[in-house]
């Protein structure tokens, strides 16, 4: 163990964290930008005398190769073209481009979302979901974790619902919740709250049982074991729990908001996928991401002032 | 509450969905943007009888084909209000308005006759009132670089995603130039795929419709269409397909939508007006108006007049009963569904003559 938990200087700390986005964006740049790295493909620029190619369209580096090699030997025209990546892996200041433009082109069709409109509707499917998975969830989580009976009762059937696919339950969903939002809601529900009943009754379980049996020996009842001693023991570790679960509905947001009625990021992502328009469909996931980060950030540095006592403990 | 654990496996979903289904109808109101259907969700997964009282809008789900979004120039400029009648298109992606439309939330949705059919083998039965198009060129089989023609294709592998309109298209082609479905080897596969699957070098050819069609050709230098939609067309019609229910008991609704679509119809294909309808069409599928024209001409709108020249009953692909019933053959055949759905109890021909 000795030499595994080195203590960072807050300086270190943070260029760690910076070098760790840096490393996959300058792959990133390699990939896009270094004709030699990947580009496996030539779009053609001129034909030459090859019969089948089409200025403009793509073929394969190899297949190119052969034709230029062909058309040497026959001495006819060579065809020219650049070396290019699939269509699908734009490179990083095409989707800074696309990032910034998204927002400032106002919408085509008139009294459509802008951008930022549809990225608040689907901020806000996602803290609904999650707001009503925590109503169910935290609370029967930590009777799940304290109480055998509950435990018993719940745990079995939630063990099996969980393996169950929430996508699976669209159609149904919309059958049953109509086309706008609430099918929606219910997916993400479906995809966190079981999970998240698991987590929490494990984290209620790892309360020291010391601090439990000397309530009891203080006599101390049921009701307030739980108020005064497992509720404190464990909220700063619920709130970590929360944190790490909020991000997993954010991952069920697209298959979500597939369902019903199109809305949110996920129209504009898809829409944009169908004609290819990949470097804003790149610029759409980024801003998810970013959302993601900056939202557990703040959450982070909440936690550490919310739960002082436990600053040791949790990061 | 002890449950035996084949019982739990045989309802998970009853057993579960009940309690969150009344608990979802009660934050749905907290979302804030969301309308409760008044129905009980056995009424509405049961059948697919919308539920809508006469003051309600009618509700259409419509997505993205040229002859669809059609009806946004309809929905922008008002026309609708003016004939008198109170519509809501409610733009979905092509198979979430499926969905929506067989879990009964929808009066009428938008879908190729083929889809109607598979709808209603299941049980949500779609009345097909009009067509809105026939597809025109936008469908097509296309071939790999050393493929020249559909005879090439006799022993090779073809990707096409089953059951869907590509596939049946195949099969037809595949049949005119004296071969059959049996000579090809089938590969099924999504079709936003295609034109990774064409440049892959791993089969000869692929069936694909528009946007998708273009990107492939564009994809794999020297690939080229091999069979189109405009070879044969009335093969696949694109229909505005009413829950029975809503139908009878909103006819005179439904009339007065229909008699809207000519004028949707000259709009788009005026030379003077059509930039303008383009603009409006485009901006829908949130493209810039140059990538939605080309893919207008490969969609035949059809007049009203057109259209009744299609209802009449006899089995070529020129009429949507012919169609429809060589669908409904091929679905089949393909055991898409198991027997063949009753194609004339899916078809009213009078509304397209204002009855």
């Amino acid at each position: 163990m000795a030499g595994v938990a080195r203590i960072l200087t807050r300086k270190q700390s943070l260029g760690l964290g910076v070098a760790s986005f840096l490393l996959p964006i300058l792959i990133w740049c390699a990939v896009s930008y270094l004709q030699f790295v990947w580009h496996p493909q030539v779009m053609i620029t001129d034909a030459g005398d090859v019969s089948y190619f089409q200025v403009d369209s793509r073929t394969e580096r190899a297949t190119f190769a052969a034709e230029v090699a062909n058309m040497q030997q026959a001495g006819l025209a060579v065809p020219q073209g650049e070396p290019i990546n699939p269509v699908y892996l734009p490179a990083p200041h095409e989707v800074a481009t696309a990032f910034v433009t998204s927002f400032t082109t106002p919408p085509l069709q008139k009294d459509a979302p802008w951008l930022h409109e549809s990225l608040l509707h689907s901020v806000k499917l996602v803290f609904w979901s999650f707001f009503l998975a925590s109503l169910i969830g935290v609370p029967l989580g930590v009777l799940c974790g304290s109480s055998v009976i509950v435990s018993r009762l719940t745990e079995p059937f939630v063990e099996f619902f969980r393996y169950l696919p929430a996508p699976a339950f669209g159609a149904l969903a919309v059958a049953i919740l109509g086309i706008y939002d609430a099918p929606k809601v219910a997916i993400i529900v479906i995809g966190t709250l079981f999970q998240q009943i698991l987590i929490i009754a494990n984290t209620t379980r790892k309360v020291d049982l010391g601090l439990l049996e000397a309530a009891a020996t203080l006599g101390a009842n049921r009701w307030q074991r739980l108020k005064n001693v497992i509720i404190p023991a464990i909220l700063p570790d619920v709130y970590r729990d929360q944190r790490i679960l909020l991000g997993w509905a954010w991952t069920y947001l697209i298959v979500a908001e597939l369902v019903g009625a199109s809305s949110g990021i996920t129209w504009f992502i898809t829409q944009q996928a169908r004609y290819q328009n990949f470097d804003q469909v790149y610029a759409a996931i980024l801003m998810i991401g970013l959302i993601g980060l900056i939202t557990d950030v703040l959450l982070a540095k909440l936690g550490k002032r919310l739960f002082r006592w436990n600053a040791g403990h949790s990061k | 509450m002890i449950v035996s654990p084949s019982h739990t496996g045989s309802h998970p979903s009853t057993f579960s969905m009940k309690p969150l289904a009344v608990l979802l109808l009660a934050m749905a109101s907290l979302v804030g943007c969301s309308k409760a259907p008044e129905s009980s969700s056995t009424d509405a997964a049961a059948n697919s009888a919308a539920p809508v009282t006469s003051q309600k809008p009618l509700l259409i789900g419509y997505s993205d084909w040229p002859g669809w979004v059609a009806w946004q120039v309809a929905i922008d400029k008002g026309w609708l209000k003016e004939a008198g009648v109170d519509v809501k298109f409610e733009w979905f992606d092509y198979a979430a308005s499926l969905d929506a439309f067989k879990g009964g939330q929808l009066d009428a949705v938008l879908a190729t006759n083929g889809d109607n059919l598979v709808n209603s083998a299941s049980g949500s039965r779609g009345i097909m009132i009009m067509m809105t198009d026939y597809s025109n060129g936008n469908d097509m089989i296309i071939g790999a670089p050393n493929i020249n023609s559909l005879a090439d294709l006799k022993g090779q592998t073809v990707a096409v995603e089953l059951g869907l309109v590509e596939h049946l298209m195949l099969s037809h082609a595949l049949k005119k130039a004296g071969m059959s479905i049996n000579d090809v080897k089938l590969q099924n596969a999504p079709t936003n795929e295609m034109p990774q699957i064409l440049a892959s070098n791993s089969v000869a050819a692929v069936g694909a419709w528009q946007p998708i069609a273009g990107q492939t050709l564009k994809a794999v230098s020297g690939s080229k269409p091999l069979y189109t939609s405009a070879d044969e067309p009335g093969l696949i019609y694109d229909v505005l397909a009413v829950s029975p229910t809503s139908l009878g008991q909103r006819r005179a609704d439904w009339i007065k939508v229909v008699q809207v679509w000519d004028k949707v119809v000259s709009y788009i294909n005026d030379p003077a007006t059509q930039p303008d309808a383009l603009k409006i069409m485009a901006a829908r599928a949130g493209v810039t108006p140059e990538e939605y024209a080309a893919f207008l001409g490969g969609t035949r709108l059809m007049t009203l007049a057109e259209n009744q020249a299609a209802m009449d009953k006899n089995d070529n692909l020129q009429s949507l009963y012919g169609s429809s019933y060589y669908v409904n053959q091929f679905n089949v055949s393909n055991q898409v569904y198991g027997q063949l759905v009753d194609v004339d109890s899916l078809i009213d021909p009078k509304l397209v003559s204002g009855q």
